[in-house]
């Protein structure tokens, strides 16, 4: 009766320990997951501050701080969503980041990029979450709110 | 209908379709409150307010945007809240001064409701309408604060308690 019930025992234990372990030998096998797709916000916020910096080199102040506001809640969502990621001046996507700050700029240059933004904005509202969708609504009518300040 | 045929040519093709459901009508129905309260202040402040295209065009703007909303909530299934008999300005108006900064608190409660619909729906069409909506709305602000000589004009974040 004992050895009978042994075999059994023992030969359960096997299966749950393969079960157990196959898992492991998986996740030790497969290489590093692929980086994620660029988070599409993180454009937004380098636009913003590339606004920012054109603004204040036209001399602009208003827009040159409220664009920095934009930037400043765009990049928190962007680092909320994905806190492990590389930190968010560093990590601005290739062939955006790149550009010197301008030494000068014209208000029309500034209008033209706050329409810009403006654009990009109302493009990506209808593919993010809510809460996402509000922050967006928000900073494009603020671009609004900066072109309607200059006209 | 009859009403809409008011509003200015611009607002006749301004977005306002979508289907809002779950919290998405509350908000909307917040949204419309926030119109009649609009469109009741622009009334108000004809008397204290030189009468130009900027208060006509802001009162046409929100009674548009009032009947677009109706309809959209009755679309819904859902009853479109009433207009209240009357509403209080933030001060007295008594002059152009305070007349402008009513509709100024009226366009920025505007902002708030609106952007409240963008957090409440995934609705694409919706999201265009109070996104339209709420661009207008800070556009108006700004116009009024610039006119009131405020500054900053601009607000950052219109539908924000910051801006």
């Amino acid at each position: 009766m004992i050895a009978e019930s042994r075999g059994p025992l023992l030969s359960r234990r096997r299966v749950l320990l393969a079960a157990a372990s196959a898992p492991l030998a998986v996740a030790c096998t497969t290489p590093p997951p692929a980086p994620l797709p660029p988070d599409p916000l993180a454009d937004l916020a380098v636009q913003a501050r590339a606004d920012a910096a054109l603004a204040t080199a036209a001399g602009l102040e208003e827009v040159a701080a409220a664009r920095t506001e934009h930037a400043k809640l765009i990049q928190a969502e962007v680092d909320r969503a994905r806190p492990s990621g590389p930190s968010s001046s560093a990590s601005a996507p290739p062939g955006t980041s790149a550009a010197p700050p301008p030494s000068s700029g014209t208000p029309e240059q500034v209008v033209e990029a706050l329409q810009a933004a403006q654009k990009a904005g109302t493009e990506l509202l209808a593919t993010v979450p809510p809460h996402r969708a509000g922050l967006l609504g928000s900073v494009v009518a603020g671009c609004a709110s900066l072109v309607e300040v200059m006209s | 209908m009859n009403r809409s045929a008011m509003g200015q040519p611009s607002s006749a093709i301004a977005p306002s379709g979508g289907k809002p459901t779950g919290d998405a009508v509350q908000a909307v129905q917040d949204a419309l409150a926030a119109e009649h309260a609009a469109v009741w202040t622009y009334g108000l402040v004809t008397a204290f307010v030189e009468q130009g295209p900027r208060t006509a065009e802001g009162a046409a703007a929100h009674r548009a945007r009032r009947d677009a909303t109706e309809r959209l909530l009755r679309d819904a299934s859902a009853e479109p809240v009433p207009p209240a008999p009357a509403y209080l300005p933030p001060a007295p108006v008594t002059d152009a001064t305070s007349a402008i900064a009513a509709m100024v608190a009226v366009e920025i409660d505007a902002c708030v409701a609106w952007r409240g619909v963008l957090e409440r729906t995934e609705d694409a069409d919706l999201r265009r309408t109070a996104l339209d909506a709420l661009t207008g709305c800070a556009v108006r602000a700004t116009r009024w604060r610039k006119t009131a000589g405020l500054l900053p004009a601009g607000l950052a974040m219109p539908g924000t308690a910051v801006g």
